[in-house]
C-alpha cells in the first residue's frame, strides 16, 4: 500500500504541489491526469524516493520512502521516466539487462538473462537486442525502456508490495504499442503490484485506469472511477477544452470525444470549410508578415 | 557479453609479450630469452642462455623500470580516461581535455616551489615524488569538480558547456603556473625545468616505489565501479531508480581517476590521447559496457605506451623524441579516422 499524505513542494517559493493527499492499492492501476505544469511529474519523483518530500508524508508498506536505502527501493520500486539521454552507445540488450543490475552481482544468471529475454518479447523489441539504442525511433526506445523497468520489476518481492511508475509511457508509441504498454502495465497490476502511471491521453485513461487522479496547479481535485471523474465540466477546468462525453453499448467505460476549436456542433461543419477562399486566405495571411525579397532573394 | 573473452584474451597475450619485446629494444639488444634467462636467473632459476652482466644491468637498472613506469602510466591514463568518460557521460571527455591535467600541473609545480629551499626535502628523491604525487592528486581533483560544476546545466553535462569549462579552466592553470615561473628564483626555476621535462626516462626503482600502489589503486579498484557506471550514463535520476548511490558514485570516481592521473602526470607531466583514444578503441570494437571496459582500457594503454615508448627512444637515437608527440602522430589519424565513421552516431547521440 502506497499512502501519501499532505504533501506539499516548492520550488524555491513558487508551490508546485500542495497538500496531496491519496492512496494506491496493489492490483490496481492508478493513472495522473493533470495539464502540462501542473505537477504530475514532481509527484512521481517524490513518490519514487528520488528526493524527500518538504511537506507531508509518503509511506510504503507504512515506513517512510526516505527510509529505504536506494538498494532496497530499487529491488521493489521501477520508474520510466521522459527524456532519456543515454549518451554513451549501448546496445538495447545492455540496456534492458540494466533493468537487473539491482538483483545480481557483476554478471546475470541464467535466470535474469531469461527475464531480459521474456520482457524484450513482452515489449516486441527482441528484435533490436543488437541495435544501439540510439539509432532507433523515440517510440522505439520508449519500448526499450519500458521492457527495462519491467525487467527490474520481474518476480516477486521477499515482502511487501512492488511500485511501478511510468511517466508518460506511451509517448511516441503508435496505437498498437500504446494499447500493448498500458496491456502490460494493468497485468502488472494485476499481479499484484502498485502501478501509478501519468497520461494525457483521456480516452487511453477511461479504458485502463482503475483509479484516476486529477491533479490542477499542483492542487488534487478530483480522484474516482474514470466513470465518476470524467466529467465535461471538471476537464474544461483542468484542460480548458470543451468535451462530450458518450458510451458505446458494447464498452463500459466513458469514451471522451474532444470538440475541436474550430468545429461548430450545431451545423457539424468545420467553421473553415465554410470558407470556400480558406486556402487562398491563408496562403495571404502566409506570406503578408514577411518582406517579399526573402522568397526569392535567397534561393538563387 | 559474447565478445568479452576472446578480446580480453588477446590483450592478456600482448601486454606481456609487448613488454618482453620492449624491454630488448635499445642501444644494447636483448633477446626475448636472454630477457628471460636474466629475470629468472634474479629469482635463481638459471636457464642455459648467454647473457652478459652489462646487459643484466641494463635490463634490471634502466629497460625493466622503464617499461613498467610505460605499462603502469599507460593503464592509468587510460583506466582514468575511460572512467571520466562515464563521469562526464560523454565520450569526448579526457584529461588533458577536461582541464584536469592543468590543474594537477599548476599543484605540482606549486609544491616544487615551495620545496625547493628545503634541502631536507629537496635532496631526498622519494619524499619529493611522493609530495609531488599528492599535489597532483589534488589538483587533478579540484579541477574535475570545478569543471564539473561550471559544465553542468540543468542536470547534464553538454559537450559544448565542457569543453569551454575544461579550456577556461586549463587556460587559467597554465597562466597560474607561467606566472609562478616568472616570479621563481633561478634554483626553483631549475627543479620546475627539470620536473617539467620529466619522461618515462625517469624511471628507476624508487620512482615506481611510489607510482606503482597510486596506478594500481585506481586500476584495480575502478572496474569494479562497471556496473554503477553503466546505469549512471543513462541520467543521475536512473542510476538512483536503479539502486545507485549516485552521489558516493560520483565521489568515488572523482578520488580514484583524480588519483591515476595524478601519478601519472607527476611523474611524466602528462601524455596527451591515451585517455581519449583508448576508451574509443575499445568502445568502437567491443561495445561500451563498463564491465570489460575498464579492465581492457588499462590493458590497452599499457600496451600502446610501451609500444609508443619503444619508438620514442629508438626512432632519433641516442636522443630521445617526447613520447607525447609520438601518441599524438598515432593517436590523431586514428580519432579522426574514428570520427569520420562514426561521425553520424556521434551526431545523433544527445550531447
Amino acid at each position: 500500500m502506497l499512502i501519501v499524505q499532505q504533501v506539499s513542494q516548492y520550488a524555491n517559493t513558487k508551490p508546485i504541489l500542495q497538500e496531496v493527499s491519496f492512496s494506491a492499492a496493489p492490483g490496481r492501476l492508478t493513472i495522473l491526469l493533470g495539464a502540462n505544469g501542473a505537477g504530475k511529474s514532481t509527484l512521481l519523483r517524490l513518490l519514487a524516493g528520488e528526493s524527500s518530500t518538504q511537506k507531508g508524508d509518503i509511506r510504503l508498506d507504512g515506513k517512510p520512502i526516505a527510509d529505504y536505502t536506494p538498494h532496497q527501493l530499487a529491488l521493489r520500486r521501477a520508474m520510466l521516466t521522459q527524456h532519456f539521454t543515454v549518451s554513451l552507445p549501448f546496445t538495447c540488450e545492455e540496456i534492458v539487462t540494466m533493468g537487473r543490475y539491482p538483483h545480481f552481482g557483476q554478471q546475470p544468471t541464467q535466470a535474469d538473462k531469461a527475464v531480459i529475454n521474456d520482457c524484450m518479447e513482452e515489449m516486441d523489441v527482441a528484435g533490436f537486442k543488437d541495435r544501439i539504442y540510439h539509432t532507433l525511433s523515440g517510440g522505439e526506445q520508449q519500448r526499450v525502456q519500458l521492457a527495462r523497468v519491467l525487467a527490474q520489476l520481474h518476480g516477486q518481492p521477499q515482502k511487501g508490495s512492488r511500485l511501478l511508475l511510468l511517466d508518460e509511457p506511451t509517448s511516441g508509441m503508435d496505437v498498437f504499442h500504446q494499447q500493448l504498454c498500458l496491456k502490460k502495465a494493468k497485468e502488472k497490476a494485476r499481479a499484484g503490484a502498485i502501478v501509478i502511471a501519468i497520461l494525457h491521453d483521456l480516452n487511453l485513461a477511461a479504458q485502463f485506469g482503475d483509479q484516476l487522479l486529477l491533479l490542477h496547479k499542483g492542487r488534487l481535485t478530483a480522484q474516482g472511477s474514470p466513470k465518476n471523474l470524467l466529467q465535461p465540466n471538471r476537464i474544461r477546468e483542468t484542460y480548458g477544452i470543451d468535451v462530450e462525453i458518450v458510451y458505446h453499448t458494447a464498452y463500459d467505460f466513458p469514451i471522451i470525444v474532444t470538440r475541436p476549436p474550430f468545429y461548430s456542433p450545431d451545423t457539424k461543419t468545420d467553421v473553415y470549410a465554410t470558407d470556400n477562399n480558406f486556402s487562398e486566405r491563408t496562403m495571404d495571411k502566409h506570406t503578408s508578415g514577411k518582406p517579399p525579397q526573402t522568397d526569392t532573394g535567397r534561393s538563387s | 557479453m559474447s565478445t568479452n573473452k576472446p578480446a580480453r584474451i588477446l590483450l592478456l597475450i600482448l601486454l606481456p609479450l609487448t613488454a618482453l619485446l620492449a624491454s630488448g629494444i635499445g642501444a644494447m639488444t636483448i633477446s626475448p630469452a636472454q630477457t628471460v634467462a636474466i629475470l629468472l636467473g634474479k629469482a635463481g632459476i638459471h636457464l642455459p642462455v648467454n647473457y652478459t652482466e652489462g646487459m643484466a644491468n641494463v635490463l634490471w637498472q634502466i629497460r625493466l623500470p622503464r617499461v613498467i613506469l610505460a605499462i603502469l602510466v599507460g593503464a592509468g591514463l587510460a583506466v582514468s580516461g575511460a572512467a571520466f568518460q562515464g563521469l562526464y557521460r560523454n565520450p569526448m571527455a579526457d584529461p588533458a581535455l577536461t582541464g584536469v591535467s592543468g590543474g594537477a600541473s599548476l599543484f605540482a609545480v606549486l609544491v616544487i616551489l615551495s620545496i625547493a629551499g628545503w634541502p631536507g626535502i629537496s635532496h631526498h628523491a622519494m619524499l619529493q615524488n611522493y609530495l609531488i604525487s599528492i599535489a597532483t592528486f589534488i589538483g587533478a581533483g579540484l579541477t574535475t569538480l570545478v569543471v564539473l560544476r561550471l559544465a553542468r546545466t540543468g542536470g547534464r553535462t553538454p559537450v559544448a558547456t565542457l569543453l569551454l569549462a575544461g579550456l577556461a579552466v586549463n587556460a587559467l592553470c597554465n597562466a597560474c603556473t607561467g606566472l609562478m615561473t616568472y616570479t621563481a628564483t633561478n634554483e626553483q626555476l631549475r627543479s620546475i625545468v627539470f620536473w617539467m621535462l620529466g619522461s618515462l626516462g625517469a624511471a628507476s626503482w624508487s620512482v615506481l616505489a611510489v607510482v606503482t600502489p597510486l596506478v594500481l589503486i585506481p586500476v584495480l579498484l575502478l572496474p569494479t565501479l562497471g556496473k554503477s557506471l553503466n546505469v549512471y550514463s543513462l541520467g543521475e535520476s536512473e542510476a538512483h531508480y536503479l539502486g545507485v548511490n549516485v552521489a558516493r558514485l560520483k565521489i568515488q570516481l572523482l578520488l580514484l581517476s583524480a588519483l591515476a592521473v595524478g601519478a601519472c602526470v607527476a611523474v611524466t607531466v602528462i601524455i596527451g590521447f591515451v585517455g581519449l583514444i583508448v576508451p574509443h578503441l575499445l568502445r568502437s570494437t567491443n561495445g561500451t559496457d563498463h564491465r570489460r571496459l575498464l579492465i581492457d582500457s588499462a590493458l590497452l594503454g599499457a600496451i600502446i605506451l610501451t609500444l609508443s615508448d619503444v619508438i620514442s627512444r629508438t626512432i632519433i637515437a641516442p636522443a630521445e623524441l617526447p613520447i607525447g608527440i609520438i601518441t599524438a602522430i598515432l593517436g590523431t589519424p586514428l580519432f579522426i579516422g574514428l570520427l569520420l565513421k562514426q561521425k553520424k552516431q556521434l551526431s545523433s547521440l544527445s550531447f
